[in-house]
């Protein structure tokens, strides 16, 4: 088993053309670029912050959109909650293939579909999101006791009805919990969907080192730091207020 | 017309005999305790009543409906007229007690109010009066997870009562309560039965329970029907012949 293991990352580094020799001969060039990125480029950041906006937008945008598509799914495919077994597989399979494909890609599918921008981006990170959420909800709403839910059932409430209003309050911080956690990963996420022309700040990163502008990138890396840090700790205050 | 009227009920599973030639019937205003140990089959008989599990053979009427026969919109009606107590309550336990009160008119009110919680004037005050019958008024606005247990159950009975029920069947529903709590939920089902006329089919462990609040007594044991006898018919031996021991 051991061999085994070894052998597949013996592979696993051939395939990955893990160079060393590259590293070293690199690695002063990176160090001459981060000796040229002091200082800081300090104009223009007024359009930085817009461009880091317009990034927290897209993410906003997109998990509050996906949210919103994602909790019907959620109960669809939910074992204990579903109308519908059988139909449940192939939504199954269809939430599956939202999340495994990336926000990336379905954002440079959309920018062919509807041009560049970050419009192109919100709606990539829509269906990849809403694949993420409807999984994550599913598992949550799977989780509940059951017994609660049966008794509203033999109380005589239709589906509908036990649903919205027995098993939603009970899972509802937890829901909340799921979309404040994609929020932060997608505000990350879409950093760098400015690269595949989908908007937000990836844009200007993406011009800073195509023209070596290293004290722009710089400043550019750290409102990138900042802003995950502050949507970071703000999300994880608000999920501490859930429970 | 009875309450429940339960004829020849046998169900199996597998090789199980859970319930074998099982009758009797509970009439309006009745308190009926149901005594057995573990495995007596007092749970299946429960299931069977709900349309849970149907019999294998038999019939089960509820107000005079065979719930074999019901199924769909039929059936969710039939089970608005039974209400349900269970041993470890069943709210939802981040909704206010008044919320879990009105979850009892969910088959009542249609689905549109429920989705929007907004029910009608009558729908509030009879949850209201359903709090205040179990003397839980002030409590209306109490999270369900942060009352006591007893509390707890006796949330769990207005809601049966906002539900209109006819028939209460209570699955054990003092055994997880202290001495207390148990003897105050046992006199409010009991004052309900009196005072409103619905059945009450509570299955207990403690037959001192049984014969201080019930006004008969229907022991099963192994699936059969050992004993149908009023309260002051119950005596020392008909104890010994169900749990097979003498009190302690």
């Amino acid at each position: 088993m051991a061999i085994l293991l070894l052998g597949f990352l013996a592979l696993c580094i051939r395939l990955a053309q893990v160079d060393p020799e590259a590293l070293i001969n690199g690695l002063p060039r990176l160090l001459n670029w981060a000796a040229k990125a002091w200082p800081p480029l300090l104009i223009d950041l007024d359009a930085f912050a817009l461009r880091g906006l317009e990034t927290v937008a897209i993410a906003t945008v997109g998990t509050v959109v996906a949210t919103l598509l994602a909790f019907p799914l959620s109960v669809f495919i939910a074992r204990n909650v579903t109308p519908s077994p059988a139909l449940s597989l192939p939504v199954r399979w269809a939430v599956n293939a939202f999340r495994g494909i990336d926000t990336v890609v379905f954002a440079l599918l959309f920018v062919a579909a509807v041009g560049l921008g970050p419009f192109a981006g919100v709606l990539g990170m829509i269906v990849h999101s809403m694949g993420v959420i409807a999984k994550l909800n599913a598992e949550a709403i799977e989780t509940l006791p059951s017994a609660p839910l049966e008794a509203a059932a033999l109380s005589g409430a239709n589906r509908t009805k036990i649903v919205t209003y027995a098993m939603l309050p009970a899972v509802l911080p937890n829901l909340a919990s799921v979309s404040l956690y994609v929020w932060e990963a997608n505000v990350r996420t879409s950093t760098i969907l400015g690269i595949v022309g989908a908007g937000g700040i990836g844009i200007e990163i993406k011009a800073a080192i195509d023209l070596l502008d290293f004290p722009k990138l710089f400043t550019l890396s750290v409102i990138v730091l900042i802003m995950v840090t502050a949507i970071d700790q703000f999300s994880a205050w608000l999920r501490r207020r859930l429970v | 017309m009875h309450s429940l009227l339960i004829e020849t009920v046998t169900k199996r599973y597998g090789t199980t005999l859970a319930l074998d030639d099982v009758s009797f019937v509970v009439d309006p205003g009745e308190f009926v305790a149901l005594l057995g140990p573990s495995g007596a089959g007092k749970s299946t008989l429960f299931r069977c009543v709900t349309r849970l599990v149907a019999p294998d053979t038999g019939v089960v009427r509820v107000l005079g409906r065979d719930m074999s026969a019901l199924g769909g919109q039929e059936l969710r009606l039939a089970r608005r007229d039974v209400g349900l107590i269970f041993q470890q309550f069943n709210l939802i336990g981040r909704l206010s007690a008044m919320d879990n009160v009105l979850a009892g008119r969910m088959g009542h009110a249609s689905t549109l109010r429920v989705v929007l919680r907004q029910f009608t004037r009558a729908d509030r005050q009879l949850a209201l009066a359903a709090l205040d019958r179990v003397g839980l008024l002030e409590r209306a606005g109490q999270r369900a997870d942060s009352l006591s247990g007893g509390q707890q159950q006796r949330v769990a009975i207005a809601r049966v009562l906002a539900q209109q029920a006819r028939l209460l069947l209570a699955d054990e529903p003092v055994s997880s309560l202290d001495p207390q709590s148990a003897e105050n939920v046992l006199g409010i089902l009991r004052n309900i039965a009196r005072e409103t006329g619905i059945a009450v089919v509570c299955a207990l462990h403690q037959v001192d329970l049984a014969r201080r609040y019930a006004d008969r007594v229907v022991a099963l044991r192994g699936g059969r029907k050992l004993l149908d006898v009023s309260v002051n018919a119950f005596d020392q031996n008909a104890f010994q012949e169900l749990y097979g021991a003498h009190p302690g």
